[in-house]
């Protein structure tokens, strides 16, 4: 490669040689690169990763000089700190596009030193082309403090010509790290239905994608991925459900006090008021307010009586019946015309009644976080606000990663959300109306 | 505790729970209230005697409320009952500098509950406003976190100042008034944390206090109550003896959590982890395969503004009896059956009573003491012990202690373990290491390099994480072997930010587990097995002090300690 260029991703820092790159300007904490090389085969990609870590470690000094590290007896030499290649997992990102994938490279980058990973990024092109690959093999590193190893992450980006690029598992699986489990992180749209995402999916343990971001209402793509977690085992992580963790939290805390907690047992209504620019009928993405109460009936243990429809008209929102028991139970989502992105949350709205008692929590959200605000028989009690600190994709693709394992919670929110919009996972029974 | 002033008509009424009178829960001024509720004679019956002769169902704890839901899989599943915090030393150091900043964070990230209120008791004249000041203050030097101004002001709504002298019977006349009207105004049912960070002197007053007006009862179908005690809890076996059953005459010990905030540090907490969860570690962790544990608590830093303190302390008060046996309980206790506070903390009271004991014969031999001389440390010229303000220019306290300890039971017998911890050391440094013994049979004695003994490395402070060592081959043609280090960091494998052990140890009171602290047996365990080197140094003179350099790692009689067995302390 060309001195001083940088390949995708790459933050030119440094000279750039094929392969080793200088590391004169070295930060503390902060990710450099520190290998680039470019290649057109997977036997080509192995090899080049083969000569990042002969190179990188062969460039680290050890930390105490030529004295021994520590004082056993006995211990003589110098005792090397190697360069330490860490993965916690393989993430494969499926990038529609090329800066789709320069974006999630740049997320990737800044989790080099919290979690390091092989990241394969893979960009099919030009599908009725000839088959070609390239190849670009880079190295970050991360010096955490002065006495520390280097931590180095590898990132792969292919880009795939052709045949070759519909065949996404053959692409993937030679680069592998074994034993490590497989992410696939998809940006965007997600074509979960077609053949070679299905045989890419069977070989990963964990699908992370974000359904903020979908066209349409995305509703159909919504109960697509419900029907993956069931049919693939797959975990399921969704932004769009990981950015409203403080909202759950918001709205628990309302039925922590123990004169509010039987309530839970009695709401009649649930509403969920969202931002659309257009009025038009299944023209927002309504993801986001759907999870809410997918959540709330999934935990609350409700059945789907009447899935959710569009109206008709303009602003017509979504409606639907629950039910808690032989309670029924409104739910709706009830566009309103704001200037914030199509599908954000504005406000949840729980009404109970209890005997003669009636409860109504309204959870709103606003520049500096949530309010949750509680009436009691039209008495209000004192309100509560939550920071809500934004979060961004590295902050969520760290937190997916820290919550390893399948989560219950999660899932139970997916399939009740597709039961919600008429379109249950065969063979669940998460929100389906048990037999008569 | 000083003489008591009769009490006053009508005290003997006062009921904090939801028996309590209409007119008792309107109390809008708790100093004026007993006026208003109706009078009962005391007689000469202790309020305290008098109530629990009224219900008749004492020592009953509460029945834990039905689990919420929602909370299922949120980051807590269960949040901290509504309550009162009552914070006894709540102008000294620690409640600002530790204390403040936890709850101030809890309440930042929402982990408090909503009906959370704070009553805050110190002797110096403060109004609400004016306390609640000083706290803004304390708060922007020494919190992780800044608070955003809206959190801070809620945070700080929910702090009273109480004034009031320690001894005096009044000030928990009131204080008691006072609680009930916050059970009345702010639903927090009757449910209280104590928390003394007071100087220790002050513990068994306010213990008996508390006793006397009955603010430690928990009643049947009311709020739970429990104390939080600050170290040091004695100063020796006698006086934890004393104090233990001071406490124990007022609170069950179910009640009573004792704080060494080094089991809230994360990377302690996670020693359990890594022993249990992990399975490749507990069959190599034995006398078969072990050689010999080290652990290192070592400190840069002098004693500060702690003359006065540490003259009375020394470094086996203040660190061994403490923290470093509670590190070693943790290396050394066998798996718990469960991971609850009584199965826990079960074994690490076994370990505490195996610690053998040493005679005086043994403590010449395998203790030695130090005391820092004047010194240079990264690059700066340190004062010896001896001319550090209100220390005694003859001062025979110690400032260094190494020593060797045996544990006496079937997994640990014939394993050393060697303890250290001194100030202005060169480093701050914790550190726990593992010395496996050499392998049975040198298969490599040719190479050039011979393999050295496995070891595992726990570093606790700064830069958490942990370290494996293992020869391996240089790669050539000879057969040359090199000890290299894996070597994992926290800090690169976990981006959370992980919480201060005030906030982890101030939630888990709240949440009334028990885990993380201290019982009042291991405490006399701990205190058990350093007392006989205390009172053997009383008669034996000490050694020619300062017998250290600030910025070295201790008198030279610590490393004979380790080189008379062959052994070496590991360079940190």
């Amino acid at each position: 490669m060309a001195e001083g260029t940088s390949g995708p991703g790459g933050d030119g820092a440094g000279a750039m040689l094929d392969g080793l790159v200088s590391d004169e300007e070295r930060r503390l904490g902060e990710p450099m690169l520190r290998w680039s090389s470019r290649t057109h085969s997977i036997a080509g990609v192995q090899a080049e990763l083969e000569r990042i870590w002969s190179s990188i470690s062969l460039t680290t000094p050890a930390a105490d000089g030529d004295g021994t590290a520590d004082g056993t007896p006995g211990a003589s030499g110098a005792e090397r700190r190697v360069a330490a290649r860490s993965s916690v997992m393989n993430l494969v990102i499926v990038a529609g596009r090329g800066e789709t994938g320069e974006r999630a490279a740049a997320v990737v980058h800044g989790l080099t030193g919290r979690h390091p990973s092989r990241t394969i990024i893979v960009t099919p092109a030009d599908p009725d082309g000839p088959s070609w690959l390239d190849a670009q093999v880079q190295a970050h590193c991360v010096l955490p403090s002065k006495d520390s190893p280097e931590t180095c992450a590898e990132l792969i980006y292919l880009t795939a010509g052709g045949e070759s690029g519909q065949h996404l598992a053959g692409l993937v699986a030679p680069l592998l790290v074994h034993d490590l489990p497989v992410t696939v992180w998809w940006p965007g749209e997600p074509r979960l239905e077609s053949r070679p995402v299905r045989e890419l999916l069977d070989m990963a343990d964990r699908l992370i994608v974000d359904g903020a971001g979908w066209s349409g209402d995305g509703l159909e793509r919504l109960a697509q991925l419900a029907r993956m977690a069931g049919e693939h085992g797959l975990e399921i992580a969704d932004f769009a459900m990981l950015r409203q963790s403080r909202w759950r939290e918001a709205i628990a805390s309302s039925f922590d006090l123990p004169r509010l907690m039987p309530f839970l047992g009695h709401i009649t209504a649930l509403t969920v008021h969202y931002s659309a620019r257009d009025g038009t009928p299944r023209a927002t993405d309504v993801v986001k307010p759907i999870y809410h109460l997918a959540w709330l009936a999934s935990r609350l243990g409700m059945v789907v009586a009447e899935p959710m429809t569009a109206g008709s008209e303009p602003w017509g929102g979504y409606r639907g019946v629950l039910r808690s028991g032989r309670r029924r139970v409104e739910v709706e989502l009830h566009p309103l015309e704001s200037p914030q992105a199509g599908g954000t949350t504005l406000e949840v709205a729980i009404d109970a009644r209890r005997g003669s008692e009636r409860l109504a929590v309204r959870v709103t959200g606003h520049a500096d976080g949530i309010t949750v605000e509680t009436l009691l028989d039209g008495r209000p009690m004192p309100d509560r606000q939550y920071l809500v600190p934004r979060r961004r994709e590295a902050d969520l693709l760290a937190e997916t990663i820290e919550d390893a394992g399948a989560h219950p919670i999660t899932i139970e929110a997916l399939e009740m959300a597709a039961a919600l919009v008429g379109r249950p996972v065969p063979g669940r029974h998460i929100g389906a109306r048990a037999a008569a | 505790m000083a003489t008591k002033a009769p009490p006053p008509p009508g005290r003997g009424t006062r009921t904090p729970t939801k028996a309590a009178t209409p007119a008792k829960r309107q109390t809008p001024n708790p100093g004026a209230a007993d006026g208003m509720v109706p009078a009962v004679a005391a007689g000469s019956l202790s309020i305290r005697e008098e109530r629990l002769a009224h219900d008749g169902k004492r020592r009953r704890s509460p029945k834990s409320i039905e689990v919420n839901p929602l909370r299922k899989g949120l980051r807590l599943e269960r949040v901290p009952d509504p309550h009162v915090m009552v914070l006894f030393g709540a102008t000294g150091d620690l409640s600002h500098r530790k204390v403040f900043p936890a709850l101030a964070q809890l309440w930042r990230t929402n982990l408090l509950p909503q009906d959370w209120q704070l009553v805050a008791i110190g002797r110096r004249a403060y109004d609400d406003k004016a306390f609640r000041e000083g706290v803004r203050d304390s708060l922007k030097v020494n919190s992780r976190v800044p608070l955003e101004p809206a959190v801070e002001r809620q945070f700080l709504d929910r702090i009273t100042y109480h004034r009031g002298d320690f001894d005096a019977d009044p000030m928990y006349d009131e204080l008691a008034e006072r609680l009930d009207a916050i059970d009345a105004s702010h639903a927090t049912a009757g449910n209280r944390l104590f928390y003394l960070a007071t100087q220790p002197s002050a513990f068994t007053e306010i213990v008996a206090q508390l006793g006397r007006t009955g603010l430690d009862h928990e009643h049947h179908g009311g709020g739970w109550r429990r104390i939080v005690i600050e170290k040091p809890f004695g100063r020796d076996l006698d006086s934890a003896r004393r104090l233990n059953r001071e406490v124990g005459k007022v609170f069950r010990e179910a009640q009573v959590y004792r704080i060494d905030h080094y089991l809230g540090k994360e990377t302690v907490r996670n020693l359990l982890v890594f022993r249990f969860a992990n399975g490749i570690f507990e069959p190599l962790w034995n006398r078969r395969y072990v050689d010999h544990v080290q652990i290192t608590m070592a400190e840069s830093l002098g004693v500060e503004e702690r003359g006065s303190f540490y003259e009375e302390t020394g470094a086996v008060r203040d660190v061994v009896q403490n923290h470093l046996l509670q590190l070693l309980t943790l290396v050394a206790m066998e798996p718990p059956a469960t991971f609850d506070a009584e199965a826990l903390r079960d074994e690490k009271v076994k370990v505490l009573r195996a610690v053998d004991r040493l005679d005086r014969m043994r403590v010449a031999a395998d203790v030695v003491r130090g005391q820092y001389g004047p010194g240079w440390i990264e690059g700066t010229r340190a004062a010896g012990y001896r001319a550090e303000d209100e220390v005694d220019a003859q001062s025979e306290t110690e400032t260094f202690v190494a020593m060797k300890l045996n544990i006496d039971d079937w997994r640990w017998s014939g394993v050393p373990f060697y303890l250290r911890t001194g100030k202005r050391l060169p480093k701050r440094a914790t550190e726990i290491a593992i010395q496996f013994r050499d392998v049975p049979h040198r298969l490599f004695e040719g190479a050039q390099s011979n393999p050295e003994p496995n070891l595992l490395a726990i570093r606790i402070q700064p830069d958490e994480g942990i370290v494996l060592r293992f020869g391996s081959k240089v790669p050539g043609l000879g057969l040359d072997i090199r000890t290299v280090n894996m070597d994992f960091t926290y800090g690169s494998a976990f981006s959370a930010d992980a919480p201060e052990a005030y906030e982890t140890l101030i939630l888990d009171a709240m949440l009334g587990d028990a885990s993380l602290f201290t019982r009042a047996d291991e405490v006399e365990a701990a205190w058990a097995a350093v007392d006989p080197i205390l009172d053997a140094w009383l008669d034996e003179p000490a050694p020619e002090f300062p017998n250290y350099d600030a910025g070295t790692w201790g008198p030279p009689a610590a490393d004979r300690l380790m080189e008379r067995a062959g052994r070496r302390w590991r360079r940190i």
